[in-house]
């Protein structure tokens, strides 16, 4: 009984008790924000203090709540565990936390009810740090509800958008559905197995499939699909990302949705074991190529910066999900890479959005334009964040997509299967889009003609810059350190997720695996050969640059069509004018009703698709295809619940169907 | 008997969803999610359940001889279930005071005319 066994335990317990203490002692702004980063800074620490242990010595660090040890061999009390996956996760949690925790001293000065809004952020960061390192499923639920109300909360904290309480409540019925299936799975196996322990589960459930168990793993399975926002689940959360404060907004896209990732990973790989089935792999990665795809095709339609932001989220978790259904180490470690790069570069875009929005006071696309020249620091931050989500070398996107390209044909190859192929060419194509995504939002925000109402736009403070230059860097560093990185924090992940005997030893006592006979999943070695960065960074940079040239360049002359009478010069970005493609030019308010399917983002604020859109012949071309989706968008609570109870019975089907 | 509970508690969770889908009434749609909670409870009770078993309580003499003299329903699931009530409680109460600010922003709570984040 040493020391560093309890850091985990009080690693999540100084952020619960952070969010009491503010909620007591938070009237005084310095106190309160003394506190807050106090309680995060403690608690990264005490994670720090974990990487020795469990990621360099590979130790599983086990601790049992009131010294409640399992008795003839039964776990009745509830257990953390720490293992190199739930640490790498939280790691990444805490990060995330304490930069978002930094940016809102920025961000959030002279709100209301700050106090109120420190004390949901710690509680969700605790619950979050809970989640990876707890050892009992139930608890997993706990935290998860922990997390959603936090969320929902914060969602509609933000007072300067009507709509936020919209999609605060859609979130939270949306999560509700989630965790209710989570919570009927995890009641159909203590029904099976009277345990809850993560790792005695780990020693029953595999090889062990009847009608019971099997219906409460599409339960849970169900469950973490929502909090992840695979796509028939992603409509509420896009709208949430979108309304919450830009700092909540990070912190929801950026983390909230790993929540389901991690548990994903940590159901099907370790507790079921059942992702070496060759059927549960094809409805992964399914699931993960429909999600990049409609993900991303939505996002170029998007015409507000945090909406498109958000489904880019999305599009990048299919990215996240396939490669953790291809079932094979570089698959995962792809995965888990993506995972952590998410984090990186969509929090530091969500922070540049709020920058931005900071500034300015819109987050319209349309509104915006030029602050290149006024915000010049925030633009280069914003510039490395495309890149990276763009999987542009040197950023780290490049390494992590490249991983997932590999192992999806790798596994096409051994399997011989021609859906992989498909999986793999779906992945480089949305690769495509998102970067054509950004180069819209790059030339709309920050390039162009800067809009005669931002002229005196500043530079937002240095307390906000400070979290967006150490995400850039992360985001260069992972990308340019990519042997080192994964050799220290995904590599005992990966290990840790497929090979479960310490993990099921450190909790239950020496030799428990072994009893059971626990199946270790086959590991093969990683090769570091094909992707070194730098080789293509010179290609992409003659490519982008010969990219750059076409699209600017083509842009003088499109749709340079004014309307007499007009006060602008350009009609670039105006939103007042809408130009088709042959230059034609139409009044606002009386549209054509061909060009109805490009009005989107929140209803009280659309606005045509400008001249400044890139991207209009490839949307025109597709309109049927948008038209459609955006009608399936409704907004309605109801149609979100339909689509996510036909998606249950799909899921359910499936497994009694193929699984059995 | 057993097997009514568990039929039950299933079509408890598929009448809440239903209510979900259908119900424009956003204060129906929070009850349809208190149905499902319901629903859930049920189940997790119900899997506690042990045939003529009591109260898992020890008495004063269970308690020194170690062993129970009668035959009890297991504990377990009783304590989830207590914790599920209370976090379903949480999830109602929060769901309407959610409506009851929609209702002062939008001026309706017809899920139909509260859609104006889409597309």
């Amino acid at each position: 009984m040493n020391m560093i066994q309890h850091f985990p335990v009080l690693a999540v317990m100084t952020l619960f008790l952070g969010a009491f203490l503010i909620e007591i002692l938070g009237r005084n702004q310095i106190v309160r924000n003394a506190l807050a980063f106090a309680a995060v800074s403690i608690s990264m620490v005490l994670l720090i203090c974990l990487i020795r242990p469990v990621l360099l010595e590979g130790q599983v660090i086990s601790y049992w709540m009131g010294g409640w040890k399992p008795v003839a061999n039964y776990a009745i009390g509830i257990g953390y565990e720490v293992d190199a996956l739930g640490l790498t996760f939280a790691l990444l949690g805490i990060t995330a936390y304490w930069l978002s925790c930094v940016y809102s001293f920025g961000y959030m000065k002279g709100k209301q009810h700050l106090g109120h809004y420190y004390t949901l952020f710690l509680m969700l960061a605790g619950a979050s740090v809970g989640f990876f390192l707890t050892g009992d499923i139930f608890n997993m639920f706990i935290m998860m509800e922990i997390v959603t109300f936090s969320a929902v909360a914060l969602t509609a904290s933000n007072t300067e958008k009507t709509t936020a309480i919209e999609g605060a409540f859609k979130y939270l019925i949306n999560c509700s559905i989630g965790s209710s299936m989570t919570l009927a799975g995890i009641a159909l196996i203590y029904l099976n197995c009277h345990t809850l322990n993560l790792a005695q589960l780990a020693t029953i459930l595999p090889g062990n499939v009847n009608l019971t168990t099997l219906m409460a793993f599409a339960l849970i399975l169900i469950g973490f699909c929502v909090e992840s926002a695979m796509i028939p689940f992603h409509a509420s959360f896009v709208d949430a990302h979108t309304v919450a404060p830009s700092s909540v907004s990070m912190i929801l896209s950026g983390m909230v949705l790993k929540l389901g990732v991690y548990g994903l990973i940590r159901i099907s790989y370790i507790v079921f074991r059942a992702i070496d089935t060759s059927s549960l792999q094809i409805l992964l990665t399914a699931f993960g190529t429909v999600t990049m795809f409609i993900g991303v095709t939505m996002a170029l339609a998007q015409h507000d910066f945090k909406r498109l932001l958000a489904f880019h989220s999305v599009s990048q978790l299919g990215y996240i999900i396939a490669a953790a259904g291809l079932c094979t180490s570089l698959g995962l470690t792809g995965s888990l890479y993506h995972a952590i790069n998410h984090t990186l570069f969509k929090g530091l875009l969500f922070l540049c959005a709020g920058a931005v929005i900071h500034a300015t006071g819109t987050s319209d696309l349309d509104a915006l334009g030029g602050l290149s020249k006024r915000m010049p620091k925030t633009c280069i931050c914003f510039l490395i964040g495309a890149f990276s989500i763009s999987g542009l070398p040197p950023f780290n996107g490049f390494v992590s997509k490249w991983m997932i390209y590999q192992a999806a044909y790798a596994k096409a190859v051994t399997t011989g299967n021609f859906y992989y192929a498909v999986v793999t060419v779906t992945a480089l194509v949305v690769s495509v889009m998102t970067l054509a995504s950004f180069v819209k939002v790059l030339h709309s925000v920050f390039f162009g003609q800067l809009k005669k109402e931002h002229e005196s736009v500043h530079e937002a403070p240095g307390i906000m810059l400070f979290p967006m230059y150490i995400m850039s860097a992360l985001c260069v560093l992972t990308g340019i350190f990519y042997k080192a990185f994964s050799t220290v924090f995904i590599g005992p992940a990966v290990f840790a997720a497929f090979n479960n005997t310490t993990y099921i030893d450190s909790m239950m006592g020496e030799g428990y695996a072994e009893l059971f006979g626990v199946p270790a999943l086959a590991i093969d070695k990683l090769e570091f050969s094909y992707w070194n960065p730098f080789v293509w960074f010179v290609l992409f940079v003659i490519v982008f640059a010969a990219a750059c040239v076409v699209i600017f360049s083509s842009t003088g002359t499109r749709g340079r069509t004014l309307k007499s009478g007009g006060s602008y010069d350009s009609v670039y970005g105006t939103g007042d004018l809408s130009v088709d493609f042959m230059g034609r030019t139409y009044e606002t308010g009386d549209p054509e009703e061909k060009y109805a399917v490009f009005f989107s983002g929140e209803k009280a604020e659309y606005s045509h698709a400008g001249g400044s859109d890139l991207f209009w012949g490839f949307k025109y071309n597709w309109h049927k295809y948008y038209q459609f989706l955006q009608g399936l968008h409704s907004g309605s609570v109801n149609d979100y619940s339909a689509y996510a109870v036909i998606c249950i019975a799909v899921i359910c089907m499936f497994m009694f169907l193929f699984m059995r | 008997m057993i097997l009514a509970n568990y039929i039950v508690s299933f079509i408890l969770i598929a009448l809440g969803l239903l209510v979900l889908c259908t119900q424009k009434n956003l204060i129906k749609v929070v009850l349809g999610l208190g149905i499902m909670d319901y629903g859930v409870n049920l189940l997790i009770v119900s899997a506690g359940f042990n045939e003529g078993g009591t109260a898992p309580i020890y008495t004063l003499s269970e308690l020194l001889s170690g062993v129970p003299s009668t035959f009890f329903v297991a504990p377990v699931p009783q304590a989830l279930t207590l914790t599920s009530i209370v976090i379903g409680a949480c999830v109602d109460a929060m769901a309407l005071a959610i409506v009851i600010m929609i209702k002062k922003r939008y001026g309706t709570i017809d899920a139909d005319e509260v859609r104006r984040l889409r597309g």
